[in-house]
């Protein structure tokens, strides 16, 4: 397993993509959390917002740069036919698979962390200009504050979760396009079902089935009993999902003929 | 001799397409093994499986007695180019060999040293996307090199190379049997392996048809055969003709007769005033004796408009 990780880091290492995939990671979240903060006011009247979430709100959209980067650590094989060189001096394939899970879940955990302290520190920043004062009640987030802490190592394990579910589909599907799609529609179309369905049941089973509604129930910190799940029961979702996906790719990957 | 590779009974097939029908050869070391045949005949294939890449409907393919995918550092057993253009553009030539390296518990230094071997070591920074098909094919035949291994493996080498690069990479086959490892070389066109290899293995329609040494394949089909020159083309090709001869046109002043043996020919030559300036034994060439082998199993074959003979 030590070479198929040598390998792989190197691979990543050497792909120009993976430094400005990971820094858009960091960029997008810090960015989108920063507009969220801005436009968001706590006022005299009433400030019932959960402020830590607001603060990593960002991450949905640097969720984005994490999925295309799982998505070309292996679609960018595929499609250069590549892959066969890397089966053929690797044929233990489910090592190799392994190894590049590794590989990504170093990088996004790290570029993640990065992408959660930028944007807690925009929301720290923007946030006491709209109204978010300690002195109001309303502190900015703080990861001196348990809960928040929580929620932002949460997002980090989130991000983590996604890059593995992008991964394993990609490897199941293996090209690029279709995996895109597969992961935008997980990410940013699965998660608006739930508010098209009347029935609260249903509503309720499908919010809970969501990877990005479920896994990001992990950034409340008030209002607990409102979720349809708890915070950490939403990124146990959100897990479920990436280990289907990479038991999926890892059963066909061993088996297929290796095509691109 | 322990052979280097087994192919055994391969079968494959692709939905309705027969790839592999019974594919099975032996590939020795200490010589280049030419793996020849029309495209589709499954060379490409039956190098796939013998990889691991793909898996064979039945049968098996070893290397040095066992199966590709439970070698340990595979690539320091056998080295492979299979298709040049597979890698990807980005990554510098240099770091596509590193990753590979360190994949099989090598370090940087044996990449330079290929790099170096190869004649790439001036655009060893540079992006393989970048480089032209016959610089590619230098990185892949270094990617083959890395490991070092005893049984090399390479899928049309020549394709995309200029002269000097065929030339190279006939002497660098060459010199790798001689160092007395196994090299089995594929290729659709015959006559690249005339002076590079020393056996040849046939294939057409998924199976092997001719398992021979190039020496032996040559003689074959030069079998009694005579080279006959001459300006009078119809008078020569007449009185041979009538003396039960076989003749065949080469070109504009030369024909090739069998049924007749050289003695006779010229005999008959003479008591028909027929000129003429040569009368050889023939040689056939590579090309020939392939197209004479492989009649049966060329699958695409172009006919020619005027008078519908098949020719390929």
């Amino acid at each position: 397993m030590r070479r198929e990780l040598r390998a792989e880091w190197t691979k990543a290492r050497t792909a120009p993509g993976t430094a400005w995939l990971l820094s858009a990671v960091v960029v997008l979240s810090a960015a989108a959390s920063a507009a969220v903060a801005a436009t968001v006011s706590c006022t005299a009247g009433g400030c019932d917002q959960d402020v830590p979430r607001l603060g990593l709100a960002g991450i949905q959209a640097g969720q984005a740069a994490v999925a295309v980067l799982a998505v070309f650590a292996v679609t960018g094989e595929y499609g250069t036919g590549m892959i066969a060189t890397t089966f053929a001096a690797m044929p233990r394939r489910g090592r190799v698979l392994a190894a590049k899970a590794a590989v990504l879940t170093g990088l996004t955990l790290a570029a993640g962390t990065v992408a959660v302290l930028a944007s807690v520190l925009a929301a720290r920043l923007i946030l006491p200009g709209n109204g978010f004062t300690a002195a109001g009640g309303h502190p900015p987030p703080s990861l001196a504050d348990g809960p928040t802490l929580g929620a932002a190592a949460g997002t980090v394990l989130y991000l983590a979760l996604i890059a593995l579910f992008s991964l394993g589909a990609a490897t199941a599907v293996r090209d690029s396009a279709t995996a895109a799609g597969v992961v935008c529609g997980v990410l940013y179309v699965l998660p608006l079902i739930p508010r098209m369905v009347a029935d609260p049941g249903w509503r309720r089973l499908l919010w809970q089935a969501t990877p990005a509604n479920a896994g990001l129930a992990v950034q409340t910190t008030t209002h607990l009993d409102d979720l349809p799940l708890g915070p950490w029961e939403g990124l146990g979702v959100a897990a479920a999902w990436a280990a289907a996906a990479l038991l999926g790719a890892w059963l066909l990957v061993r088996t297929r003929d290796v095509r691109a | 001799m322990r052979a280097a590779i087994e192919v055994i009974g391969l079968r494959k097939r692709y939905g309705r397409t027969v790839a592999l029908d019974g594919m099975s050869f032996t590939v020795l070391p200490g010589r280049v093994t030419g793996f020849v045949g029309p495209n589709g005949a499954g060379k490409s294939t039956t190098m796939r499986v013998i990889l691991g890449l793909d898996a064979a409907d039945e049968g098996s393919a070893l290397i040095g007695g066992r199966p590709y995918r439970s070698l340990r550092a595979p690539l320091c057993q056998v080295g492979a180019l299979l298709d040049a253009a597979a890698l990807q553009p980005s990554r510098t030539a240099r770091n596509h060999l590193l990753w590979l390296a360190h994949s099989q518990g090598l370090g940087a230094r044996r990449v330079d040293e290929v790099i170096e071997q190869v004649g790439l070591g001036a655009v060893a920074r540079r992006r393989a996307g970048g480089f032209s098909l016959g610089m590619r094919q230098r990185l892949g035949i270094a990617a083959a090199l890395l490991g070092d291994p005893p049984v090399l493996l390479l899928d049309e080498p020549v394709n995309g190379l200029d002269p000097e690069g065929v030339v190279w990479i006939r002497g660098l086959l060459r010199s790798l049997a001689a160092e007395g490892r196994a090299v089995l070389v594929s290729s659709h066109l015959m006559s690249e392996m005339q002076d590079m290899a020393d056996h040849l293995v046939v294939a057409g329609r998924g199976r092997v048809v001719e398992d021979t040494s190039v020496a032996d394949l040559i003689a074959a089909a030069s079998d009694g055969r005579v080279t006959l020159r001459t300006t009078a083309r119809t008078e020569a090709m007449e009185a041979l003709a009538r003396a039960g001869a076989t003749v065949a046109v080469q070109d504009r002043d030369t024909l090739t007769v069998s049924g007749l043996e050289a003695g006779r020919i010229v005999a008959l030559l003479g008591a028909n005033d027929v000129p003429f300036s040569e009368v050889a034994a023939h040689r056939a060439s590579l090309e020939e004796a392939y197209m004479e082998l492989t009649r049966d199993a060329v699958e695409f074959r172009a006919t020619t408009p005027r008078d519908g003979t098949a020719t390929s």
